[in-house]
């Protein structure tokens, strides 16, 4: 878990207090845990990861990251240790292979790293329509070749 | 709504993409309609490869005291402190739910961090419990494997599409430039064949194409293999451990 918020949150101690809260909030919604839909781990991630874009938009508003700020060096290492572990075998590797770079690379950032559209457009430095159109054209195509 | 453009909206709240007007629109329509929840959560389960690939990263030891003394500080407010799984404030009734709860856990403070321990255990026993009997996909086949001294090292669930949940039960001494493999032999007199390899040290789902469903009897093993896995496709290494399935009773 803590390497799941540390990847989005970069900060040992943002990602514990991430993880914190999405154990107090397991405590808390406990009784609304539904089997039926999906599996504990899964819904112990999805409050994590929900937990963690919060904090990270939180922070964009409050403090926003001043472009020379931002190492992608590091992201770029993060992304590419991410693509080379993920599952081989796995229909999302095989898919995500079939799309060109930039829109993989975009797809890993935004689940990976919790980058938003604004955060992708401004790392490629193009404008924000066109992020959103090629995106989603990427998540169509990945779809296609999923089902 | 258009199909695809609902499609969409799913992988998007998948991805966290999605602005917290559109999530929320998509928990409603989710909580109205079980076929948009099963889409949702099919989403949220294809991306979740990607969790696997973090870091694995032990978490501080005084979590559960931390996770304590956020409770305690959450009921002694009258504003709820922690945001909800869609990013919004906790609601009024969610409030007044816990501190009637608050009520009964004062009494029972000196036992609050047992309870945690307990709380964990829960959470444990929930995920083993949703690969067990919950999951929409039950194992065809469960395998314990043990090391040469008879301990249980891991949990093998097979299922008839070639999914493999490998749950390990103790965290394996494994070498820096060296990487847990999990093998199958889904003909008992052919070779063993790789389901894939542990890389991060931790439990993992494996998929694997082109095999039969595994069977009773079936054998599964780990074994310790340089950085990449076997070079010669076959164990090489150690075994950490081995056993043989079995068809759950359910």
């Amino acid at each position: 878990m803590l390497g799941v918020a540390k990847r989005m949150l970069k900060r040992t101690d943002l990602a514990e207090d991430a993880v914190q809260d999405a154990l107090v909030l397991v405590w808390r919604k406990a009784s609304q845990y539904d089997p039926e839909r999906g599996n504990a781990t899964s819904w112990l991630y999805t409050i994590l990861r929900n937990r963690c874009l919060t904090m990270l938009r939180n922070e964009a508003r409050e403090t926003p990251t001043a472009p020379e700020a931002i190492d992608e060096t590091i992201e770029d290492g993060v992304l590419n240790t991410a693509w080379d572990r993920l599952e081989s075998t796995s229909d999302l590797k095989r898919c995500l292979a079939g799309l060109d770079f930039d829109t993989r690379r975009a797809i890993l950032s935004s689940y990976v790293l919790g980058h938003s559209h604004g955060e992708i457009a401004g790392r490629m430095n193009a404008p924000l329509g066109s992020v959103k159109s090629w995106v989603r054209r990427g998540l169509v195509k990945l779809r296609e070749c999923m089902t | 709504m258009t199909d695809r453009s609902l499609g969409l909206l799913i992988d998007e709240v998948a991805l966290g993409l999605a602005d917290d007007d559109d999530v929320a629109r998509l928990e409603a329509m989710a909580a109205a309609d079980p076929i948009v929840a099963a889409r949702l959560d099919h989403a949220r389960a294809t991306f979740a490869l990607l969790d696997d690939t973090a870091d694995p990263l032990p978490l501080p030891e005084d979590i559960w005291k931390r996770i304590d003394q956020s409770i305690d500080l959450a009921e002694a407010e009258t504003a709820p402190v922690v945001a909800n799984v869609s990013g919004q404030r906790a609601s009024k009734t969610e409030e007044s739910n816990v501190v009637e709860l608050g009520a009964v856990r004062a009494q029972l403070a000196r036992w609050r961090l047992s309870a945690f321990a307990g709380l964990a255990a829960a959470v444990v026993l929930a995920v083993a419990l949703s690969w067990t009997v919950m999951s929409p996909k039950d194992p065809a086949v469960i395998a314990v494997l043990l090391n040469d001294q008879g301990d249980a090292v891991a949990l093998i669930e097979g299922r008839p599409d070639n999914t493999t949940r490998v749950t390990l039960l103790e965290r394996p001494d494994v070498a820096a430039n060296q990487v847990m493999q999990v093998w199958t032999k889904p003909d008992a007199d052919g070779p063993p064949v790789s389901l894939g390899l542990l890389e991060t040290g931790e439990s993992r789902t494996l998929t694997i194409q082109g095999l039969p469903a595994p069977n009773a009897q079936q054998l599964y093993e780990i074994t310790t293999e340089p950085a990449g896995g076997s070079p010669t496709n076959l164990p090489t290494g150690p075994i950490l451990g081995k056993g043989l399935a079995k068809e759950p009773v359910i």
